[in-house]
């Protein structure tokens, strides 16, 4: 079975290859490690692409191969992250708490404790008491399933509801965008007991490993994306290869006609659905501690459009096609704006890229969408039929 | 129009770039990192302070820069992304080893930064008015405190305007809940029933206003007099200060106090059926000093003759030439030892009057609280004497056993009832 | 009242001679309190300017009110006007003018606080003024501060008052002032029970201040005017404290002061006889405390049994502060009658305010509904299309500036403006894309990424001033409770225009029938000789028209920002989906339903309004599953998918 599956996809191994390959450069070249030409802080970012190249995929399942355009999965990646932050918030304030308390000559009792954990973690946004949502933040096992388990509750109730009324097309997109942005409005309330608009900050510090360098603990979390992506692109490769692959990819191509040839099409799109979202979770566990901080803006809509815009550009259908939409607009992304680009003298005009990349980025996805609905992966397809 | 301001600015960096890497004597350049937002929401203010820096920087040079080198600014753009401040700030830290950093506006970019800059000892210079309960080790806050801005106010609207009744209306974000979670316990404090305060909180950029202005209006219902302190965010403003006007409701019947509208914002707006409101800040272009005039020219200079100055902008003048002043004390840029040089480093005020840096991290300044005016101004008509900055409120039971001294007692979170320090990086 | 009459006397014709220095001597004594006046202390400088009767003093409160007194180098004050850098002044006493450079003169500005009191001072003077705008001032300053001595001198000046309108005020205000400061319980009842009818926020305000109550606590109830006896047990913790305030019970011990006291009394690793290492429990502590209670160290510790008792030893109550009962219940009733109308005013008010929300929305999701339901397109550069009405709407009043002129200029030109926009991206984008709705939708909001982005760098990032016509600012007053903007009433009007437009066109117009037509089934359209892509071309220029008025609309009420479309982008479809796709009736029904809905979530949690667009998205979200195809469902084209 395994034998064939990697033979009949021969893309996995070069990806696997690949991948590889580039965890042990950036792993040679970090400072942690290596010689020290990649800063931590580019680390960092590589780190951070690598999660988005796996909600990417995530992704291309859903919408590439299953046809439902979800402008929803960012929230999935949100929650995964808000899961991941509850406890490193509280785990690394609680140690502070206990070591302040350490030197009291009356030990504390398991109220005192709470409360003061509680006001240095709500303190900061005008309150002092834990919210019910944090009742596990307390145990790092509990809130690692919270990762899988509140992204995945979501999805299938969602979609469980969505599709049962066959809610299709742009209406379930609509749908899925309402649901992001109705999470990110809660999320901003300072009542959510999420500490609203600054949302969880301070994540990369890693409790019970407080000594260790940001170099050392960023090298960890990109070994760890790399290893969720491999083996996040091994299960999708799985997934849509094979009879299941075959039906979802029918309902992405015309739904009617697998229903009429007695498929359960809702639970095969349930399934999918939840899978993903599952997936993404894990990826926005993985992304936030790497990025140090987690806040509602994170979750608005327009982030889950940016997932489909990359995945649209690296080429819908193909699992690495996503890989590399994510990870080439993602940098490249942030070299326009982070000023890498150099500015173009007109002579009457000067295009600044801070403010122009914006406009270049919306016009070539139109373009993208017209002229090469294949995208950057399209081009595979050309270099390998032409000899 | 906003074009062509951006690319002088953009050449003044290039310029200013050029001419430290031309002071080569220097072994070690001094480099001042400027992580302000250039693009993103935020940049409409950030970017006018990125250009204060640069303006400020411009003048220290022609005047001999720092310990005999150039100063070579260091710009980079976080882009309004939280997450993106924290990263650059590691950069400038890490790859351009700048020795001070001068950026953030908003909370929650100051709390993203927090932890890298603690990390790596930076220093950073944050110059906008915060919710306080914050003192850390490595920042410098030349922005107001809750008590530089909050409260004064607040005692002005009870002493001066008798107001017996508060509409605390704000956004929905981390500086209007705490500042009105003060405001609260002072105003009750101060013998403010609980049932005559009335909080609402609304979204970033809300534009329906029609019935939080109905509910404001009918607090007055019981014949007391009723005053609204506003720490509304940005735009939402707009179509609040609109509804205002189209309800009739002038400064006389229900004066407002604004902690987040200053000259900038106001330029988006007709002022002529706002005249009266008020605004508590620690600084108005309408101050009449020769400090105030010079500053004024200077920035228009830079930047265009249309263009205001504003609190944050005197923040960093203020900062910007203490973190000078310690680093010529200290003979060097080492973070620790100007560190130890700004406490008690005295700088006077655009306002007149002299801002002191006191232990804890925070100015003396004094408050003043202005009147719009229909050109979009500020009357002052109230100024106090110089305010110390309090990082910790005394107002909120948790806070008010906390203390910050990092001069004496090494510690901005020392609780002075059990004489411990809760902890020695900040609450993020 | 002898203050008064005093002043009366020299307005009546007896004016003394005017001499010089007079006034300006009485300012020098005072001369730090007319520099910084306060509020609490500027009282006794107006005495003394209102009992020396001079006649300059009305005109000099005038002034310093206006802040058009300032203070020469040497102290001296003066009235100014300032010119550049010359100040033209003019002296107090004599009114002698003079022209002097303006250094080290200083204006002063009396703050709000200070100018309303002296609005009340320069009521004497000014409520038999020939000047109807010195009466009505008069007025405002004795409604916003009724004091019991204006009484009389009010109710002198309504005989021989000439403006009706400034006689009818002055009576309303002799019936308030009278509720509460008439000589006798019978006026005043009187004037109380005429109140009954009367919403507005002055008259409650009276009711409400003759009702004002104090808290007390005693162990009898005493011999009061009693507004109510309260019961303790709701919060016998909060009731205690007050009896702890009221120095009649002792203090709670807290948790805290266990805590410090268990610490100040350790002594070998242990206390109370517990060991310090198990104090760890509230329990443990609570037993070490009691030890030491025992033995004599601190004070006890208060039981819940204990303040029970001391509940019970005592009665909590209200009273009045108004020592009469007649006047009241006099009052109490009135006030209850008038709270009740004053909660179905509110109820019409909110329905207001719901009806202009939803007419806003309306606007804003018309063009989208007919893009969607007509074509099945979705625009998602629709949110940019009204952006770009309202900056055509800006750029106008930048070359117009009369606001009236510039916005009937504005209105056709944006729609023009964004008609072509819509038409461009139509032939150019969507042409290419009929057959794959996803993709209209991500080709279209590349396009909204792009046009908000390009309107940043056109417009900058800062909101931009869309000013109303002068005739549109204030608003419609139907009661002190009941009111809506005029700006709010044209947009409603707007919306109503619209709605019948979009009703003739397409019912009464060959090209509605014509789109109608290629709604319901596009190929048979086709072979009868309509041509589609014309149609759609139409259709789609004529959606995008309407949001550009949309925009104008909105940027008049709200602001001009280059984000203010992703605002509105989101509800729109909601708006659109809720309704039904393609049916005008369908984005009626969804704008009035999520209108009304969002005001209605707002009223039941009015310190939050973020959660109730939380909560009307989450019941869009379920309202969906159970009528997918939305309220006014339809068939044909866009019902197919």
């Amino acid at each position: 079975m395994r034998k064939t599956f990697i033979a009949e996809n021969p893309s996995v191994l070069w990806f696997l290859a690949a991948l590889g390959l580039f965890t042990l450069v950036v792993t040679v070249l970090s400072e942690w490690v290596g010689t020290g030409l990649i800063p931590t802080s580019f680390v960092k970012t590589l780190g951070k692409t690598l999660c988005l190249c796996l909600i990417a995929i995530a992704m291309d399942v859903v919408w590439g191969y299953c046809g439902i355009l979800s402008l929803g999965h960012f929230a999935f990646f949100g929650i995964g992250g808000y899961a991941i932050g509850m406890w490193l918030m509280y785990a690394r304030t609680e140690s502070i708490v206990l070591e302040s308390f350490g030197s009291q000559v009356i030990p504390p009792t398991q109220q005192e404790i709470s409360d003061a954990i509680g006001n240095q973690i709500f303190g900061v946004v005008g309150s002092s008491e834990f919210p019910a949502i944090w009742a596990f933040a307390d145990n790092l096992y509990l809130q690692l399933l919270m990762i899988v388990l509140v992204p995945g509750l979501l999805a299938l109730v969602f979609g469980w509801l969505a599709f049962r009324s066959r809610v299709t097309g742009v209406y379930l997109s609509i749908l899925t965008q309402a649901m992001t942005l109705a999470l990110s409005l809660y999320l901003f309330q300072n009542d959510s007991g999420l500490r609203g608009n600054n949302g969880l900050s301070g994540l990369q510090n890693i409790p019970g490993f407080e000594t260790a360098p940001q170099s050392a603990v960023s090298l960890v979390f990109f070994w760890a994306s790399a290893f969720a992506l491999a083996a996040g692109y091994v299960f999708f490769a799985w997934a849509v290869s094979g009879k299941m692959g075959s039906v979802i990819k029918g309902i992405r191509d015309n739904e009617a006609r697998v229903r009429f040839l007695g498929y359960r099409v809702e639970s095969y799109k349930l399934f999918i659905f939840t899978v993903t979202a599952v997936v993404s979770g894990i990826a926005g566990a993985l992304y936030y501690p790497q990025a140090g901080i987690i806040n509602p803006g994170e979750i608005a809509p327009i982030a889950s459009i940016y997932l489909a815009v990359w995945v649209a550009i690296g080429g819908r259908g193909r699992l690495y096609g996503a890989v590399i939409g994510a990870a080439f607009v993602s940098l490249l992304s942030s070299w326009f704006t982070g000023g890498g680009a150099p500015a173009i003298n007109l002579g009457f005009y000067t295009i600044q890229w801070t403010d122009w990349w914006l406009v270049l980025l919306g016009l070539s996805f139109v373009a993208v969408t017209l002229f090469f609905p294949k995208g950057i992966g399209g081009l595979f397809d050309y270099l390998v039929r032409k000899p | 129009m906003a074009q062509s301001l951006k690319f002088t600015s953009y050449v003044t960096a290039a310029v200013l770039a050029s001419t430290g890497l031309a002071a080569a004597e220097c072994a070690d350049p001094v480099k001042v990192g400027v992580l302000h937002s250039l693009s993103g929401t935020m940049a409409i203010s950030e970017t006018t302070l990125k250009d204060t820096m640069l303006m400020l920087i411009e003048k220290q040079n022609a005047a001999g820069g720092v310990l005999g080198c150039e100063i070579e600014a260091v710009v980079v753009d976080p882009a309004s992304d939280w997450p993106l401040f924290a990263e650059k700030a590691r950069e400038l830290l890490t790859v351009h080893e700048v020795d001070v950093i001068f950026g953030n506006w908003t909370s929650v970019s100051r709390k993203s930064v927090l932890p890298v800059i603690e990390e790596l000892n930076g220093l950073l210079f944050y110059p906008v008015q915060y919710e306080g309960e914050e003192s850390s080790r490595n920042v410098f806050y030349t922005g107001a405190a809750p008590n530089q801005q909050a409260i004064p106010a607040v005692d002005y609207f009870l002493e001066e305007l008798g107001v017996e009744k508060f509409a605390l209306l704000g956004t929905d974000y981390v500086y209007p809940r705490t500042t009105n979670n003060i405001l609260e316990q002072y105003l009750q404090d101060n013998g403010i029933a609980s049932d005559d305060i009335f909080v609402n909180y609304t979204p970033f950029g809300h534009s329906d206003w029609a019935t939080i202005v109905a509910d404001v209006v009918a607090l007055g219902e019981d014949g007391k007099q009723v005053g609204v302190i506003s720490t509304i965010n940005g735009d939402a403003n707009i179509g609040f200060y609109k509804e205002l006007a189209a309800a009739g409701v002038s400064a006389d019947d229900i004066p407002v106090v604004a902690f987040s509208v200053g000259e900038e914002e106001l330029s988006g707006l007709d002022t002529s059926n706002l005249v009266g409101h008020l605004a508590a800040w620690n600084y108005f272009q309408s101050a009449e000093t020769e400090a105030n005039a010079e500053f004024i020219e200077a920035w228009k200079e830079f930047a265009g003759a249309d263009r205001v100055t504003n609190d944050p902008m005197e923040a960093h003048y203020i900062g910007f030439n203490m973190w000078v002043n310690a680093a010529t004390a200290a003979g060097t840029t080492d973070v620790d030892a100007v560190r130890s040089a700004m406490y008690g480093q005295e700088f006077p005020n655009l306002t007149g009057g002299t801002a002191v840096m006191l232990p804890n991290h925070h100015l003396a300044k004094p408050v003043l609280i202005g009147e719009i005016t229909a050109e979009g101004q500020f009357d002052i008509i109230s100024k106090t004497g110089e305010v110390p900055g309090d990082a910790w409120t005394d107002f909120l039971p948790a806070s008010k056993v906390l203390t910050s001294d990092w001069k004496e007692l090494g510690c901005g979170m020392y609780n002075t009832e059990t004489k411990t320090c809760v902890q020695l990086t900040s609450n993020y | 009242m002898r203050r008064f009459l005093l002043v009366t006397a020299f307005i009546c014709g007896a004016l003394p001679q005017v001499q010089a220095g007079e006034l300006q001597d009485i300012l020098q004594i005072h001369a730090e309190e007319v520099a910084k006046p306060s509020r609490r202390s500027v009282g006794a400088l107006l005495d003394d300017l209102v009992t020396s009767g001079l006649p300059q003093v009305p005109v000099f409160l005038e002034e310093w009110s206006a802040k058009n007194v300032w203070q020469s180098p040497d102290g001296q004050f003066v009235f100014a006007v300032p010119d550049g850098d010359t100040l033209e002044i003019r002296d107090v006493d004599t009114g002698d003018i003079a022209a002097v450079p303006k250094d080290g003169y200083d204006q002063i500005r009396p703050n709000g606080g200070v100018r309303r009191t002296i609005g009340t001072a320069l009521v004497q003077f000014q409520l038999s003024d020939p000047d109807p705008v010195r009466r009505q001032s008069a007025l405002e300053a004795i409604s916003r501060r009724p004091e019991a001595a204006q009484l009389a001198p009010l109710q002198a000046s309504v005989g021989t008052e000439t403006d009706p309108a400034l006689r009818a005020q002055k009576e309303q205000l002799v019936v308030f002032m009278s509720a509460r400061f008439a000589d006798t319980s019978r006026d005043r009842i009187a004037a109380i029970n005429s109140l009954a009818e009367d919403t507005s926020v002055e008259a409650r305000g009276v009711l409400n201040s003759i009702l004002s109550t104090e808290e007390g606590v005693a162990s009898e109830l005493p011999d009061a005017n009693i507004a109510r006896v309260i019961d303790p047990a709701g919060a016998p913790d909060a009731f205690y404290e007050k009896l702890v305030e009221e120095g009649l019970a002792p203090p709670v011990v807290t948790e805290a002061a266990i805590r410090s006291a268990l610490e100040q009394n350790v002594s070998g690793g242990a206390v109370g006889g517990v060991p310090t290492a198990r104090l760890n429990t509230t329990d443990a502590r609570h037993k070490a405390y009691e030890q030491l209670a025992a033995d004599g160290l601190v004070p006890p510790l208060i039981t819940v049994a204990d303040r029970d008792a001391a509940l019970a030893a005592h009665v909590f109550f209200e009273v009045y502060d108004e020592k009469d009962p007649a006047v009241t219940a006099a009052a109490a009733d009135a006030l209850a009658t008038v709270t009740q109308r004053v909660s179905w005013e509110q109820a019409a008010d909110l329905g207001l305010d719901a009806l202009s929300l939803a007419s806003i929305y309306f606007l804003a999701a018309i063009g989208l509904a007919i893009t969607f339901g007509v074509m099945g397109v979705i625009n998602m550069a629709h949110g940019e299309f009204i952006m770009m009405g309202a900056y055509t709407g800006y750029v106008v009043q930048l070359f117009v500036p009369d606001y009236t002129l510039s916005i009937i200029i504005a209105l056709p030109l944006a729609f023009a403006v964004t008609f072509g926009a819509g038409v461009t991206m139509e032939r150019l984008v969507i042409r290419h894309l009929y057959h794959r709705p996803l993709e209209t939708l991500l080709a279209t909001f590349g396009i909204s990424i792009a046009l908000q982005q390009l309107a940043k760098n056109i417009f900058g990032t800062q909101a931009r001033p869309l000013t109303s016509p002068g005739w549109l600012d204030g608003a419609w007053i139907i009661s002190d409770v009941i009111q809506i903007s005029y700006i709010r009433i044209a947009i409603f009007v707007l919306a109503l225009m619209f709605l019948a437009l979009i009703l003739f066109i397409l019912k009464r117009t060959r090209l509605g029938l014509e789109v109608r037509a290629v709604t319901q089934n596009p190929g048979m359209a086709a072979s009868m000789g309509i041509n589609p892509d014309r149609i759609n071309m139409l259709t789609f220029g004529l959606g995008s028209g309407i949001a550009g008025i949309a925009g104008v609309a909105i940027g008049l009420y709200a602001k001009v920002t280059s984000e203010m479309g992703a605002d509105y982008i989101v509800q729109s479809f909601m708006t659109v989906v809720v309704g039904g796709v393609g049916n005008v009736w369908g984005t009626l029904a969804g704008a009035s339903m999520i209108g009304f809905l969002q005001k209605g979530i707002e009223w039941l949690n009015p310190s939050n309004t973020l959660a109730a667009q939380t909560y009307m998205i989450l019941f869009i979200i379920l309202f969906i599953q159970f009528r997918p195809r939305g309220i006014v469902a339809l068939k044909g084209r866009a019902a197919a998918d």
